[in-house]
């Protein structure tokens, strides 16, 4: 598994695509920094980091199914899926060594805008607690969208297909949270409720506020398990439907 | 070493492969022989686990693929027939991963990846780019990737396919290097390729198995046969009138116009001796013989014959019979 782990991040460097999307994620994170530390005055409340990741989600997601597209949809139109699944490898190591490799390029990504905190420490203070939080729950939320990227990407084999499919979901999971507080829903209390309980974007407001709550990171844990358990059940269904 | 019993292959309505068995002993060659879209892909697709087989039983060495996966799929090498390779990468590093993804040992990648490089003559291309290189030189690439971890094993599916000729005789050479200690399945169409390196041939069309032999039994039940070439200066139909006389003709195989005075016709005898009621017969119908030869039969032919069914008889006997009417 670690072989098809390492050639997963090399990939991701072979072509400019990590650098691109790197560079995309750093310049929202510096935007969105530089308006919140101008206004800091005039609002006059306490700047906190990962409020920049609550605040920018939506940029921030959209980057994803570009992680995330290639994965399968490629394997599949360059004919690699049949050497994979020809040598000892498992439709779970498979997954897994994708998911693994994405999420150690996630992470790197992530890691280039902790230069701020670092910067900051210099002249100011930085909450490390509260801020460790925010970081952790903004990569839990990040793989859990790797793992439905990865689903989407093994529903077909057009890459651009499936970052355009991966896109909707990011939208659908986004707006989950939203969608069960407008009117019509707040008269269906349960389904309003069940709609707000799984939305991943509710439990990230405890990780954004320096809240840390178990019950928060077992849902996310939960939601990648789910997503990535019905990728595995999407590669093993294509094999046998295939034709 | 490889044992197929029963398979069978569905997609929705569509049967690729019907309940064929054939069985490829160790360290031998077997010739996968058949048309495009007979089911040979398919076939090797389910060896390699792949493709699940709809019903039917693939055994490696005496494993079955569902029970230890693991272990069966280190016995085998498998290039398909588009060779599975990550263009982005260079060939060193792409066959390093296989390598990896193999589960060989540490201590073995380095000198297995090295031979494979050697074997196939790519030594030189190693540090190249794989979307760089010439379709030819990516089929090698595809092939020294079946050939690390040194499986028992080897699944090639149309290796020869889009190279040079003598890209392909170094292939062909290559199968004859490997045969002492590996046991090779491979696909083709063309029938010169198969019979140069062959031990045994499987003959498969429309998902179902029509022949397996050696290649000597195969010509060989097909030359208890005797079948003469005969070209005669007459119009087609008269010769064929004629011919249909002799009562020693078991089979008219094929009637060829070759301009209007002449004819060429296939014939099967019954014996030898018939060839002088033939031409003793001719010569009163006042029909000169140009040429009678006797056919020996190639691969060719056999092919043909189990593709297509045995016999034929030309377009020239329907003509007479609509005439009569």
């Amino acid at each position: 598994m670690f072989a098809l782990f390492k050639k997963e991040v090399q990939s991701y460097f072979y072509s400019p695509l990590a650098y691109v999307i790197s560079a995309l994620f750093v310049l929202i994170y510096s935007l969105s920094f530089i308006t919140w530390i101008t206004s800091l005055e005039k609002l006059n409340l306490q700047f906190s980091f990962a409020a920049i990741f609550y605040d920018q989600f939506f940029y921030f997601i959209f980057l994803i199914p570009m992680l995330t597209m290639k994965t399968f949809a490629e394997e599949r139109r360059a004919n690699t899926e049949v050497l994979l699944m020809s040598t000892p490898l498992n439709v779970f190591k498979i997954v897994m060594g994708k998911f693994l490799a994405i999420g150690l390029v996630f992470f790197m990504i992530m890691a280039l805008t902790f230069l701020y905190p670092l910067i900051t420490t210099m002249y100011g203070e930085v909450r490390w607690g509260s801020l460790i939080c925010g970081y952790l729950g903004f990569f839990l939320w990040g793989m859990g969208c790797v793992a439905v990227g990865m689903l989407v990407s093994s529903f077909t084999e057009n890459q651009i297909i499936a970052a355009i499919f991966g896109e909707a979901a990011m939208l659908l999971l986004f707006f989950m949270d939203g969608f069960s507080q407008i009117q019509w829903m707040q008269n269906k209390p349960v389904l309003s409720s069940l709609l707000s309980a799984v939305s991943p974007k509710v439990r990230f407001e405890g990780f954004a506020t320096g809240v840390f709550r178990l019950s928060d990171m077992v849902f996310y844990i939960l939601f990648i398990t789910v997503f990535l358990a019905w990728t595995m059940i999407s590669v093993e269904k294509r094999r046998w439907n295939r034709g | 070493m490889v044992e197929i019993k029963n398979l069978t292959k569905q997609y929705g309505q569509i049967t690729a492969v019907n309940n064929i068995s054939f069985t490829a002993n160790k360290n031998e060659i077997l010739g996968f022989l058949g048309p495009n879209g007979a089911g040979k892909s398919t076939t090797m697709n389910m060896i390699v686990g792949y493709l699940p087989p709809t019903s039917g039983q693939i055994l490696i060495d005496g494993m079955s693929m569902n029970e230890n996966p693991k272990e069966v799929k280190k016995k085998i090498g498998y290039l398909p027939e588009l060779p599975p390779l990550y263009l982005d990468m260079k060939v060193i590093e792409y066959l390093k991963f296989v390598a990896g993804i193999k589960e060989v040992p540490k201590s073995e990648r380095e000198h297995q990846v090295a031979r494979a490089l050697s074997r196939l003559k790519i030594t030189d291309m190693r540090k190249r780019v794989i979307k760089n290189l010439s379709k030819g030189y990516r089929q090698r690439v595809g092939f020294a990737q079946a050939l690390i971890g040194d499986p028992q094993v080897l699944i090639l599916d149309e290796p020869t396919v889009g190279l040079d000729p003598n890209q392909t005789m170094e292939v062909r050479n290559l199968i004859n290097m490997l045969r002492k200690d590996h046991t090779i399945i491979f696909s083709s169409h063309i029938l010169q390729e198969v019979s140069a390196v062959c031990d045994r041939i499987v003959i498969i069309d429309k998902g179902q198995i029509k022949a397996v032999d050696t290649k000597e039994n195969l010509t060989g039940a097909a030359e208890g046969d005797i079948v003469y070439i005969l070209k005669v200066e007459g119009e087609c139909k008269s010769v064929e009138a004629v011919l249909k006389k002799i009562s020693g003709i078991k089979n008219i195989m094929e009637v060829n116009y070759v301009d209007e005075k002449t004819s060429e016709f296939k014939i099967e005898l019954e014996a030898e001796d018939v060839r002088k009621e033939i031409i003793s017969e001719m010569l009163e119908n006042d029909m000169s013989i140009i040429e009678i030869k006797k056919m020996t039969m190639s691969l060719e032919d056999v092919f043909a014959s189990y593709t297509r069914g045995r016999s034929y008889s030309g377009l020239a006997t329907e003509e007479i019979d609509d005439d009569k009417k």
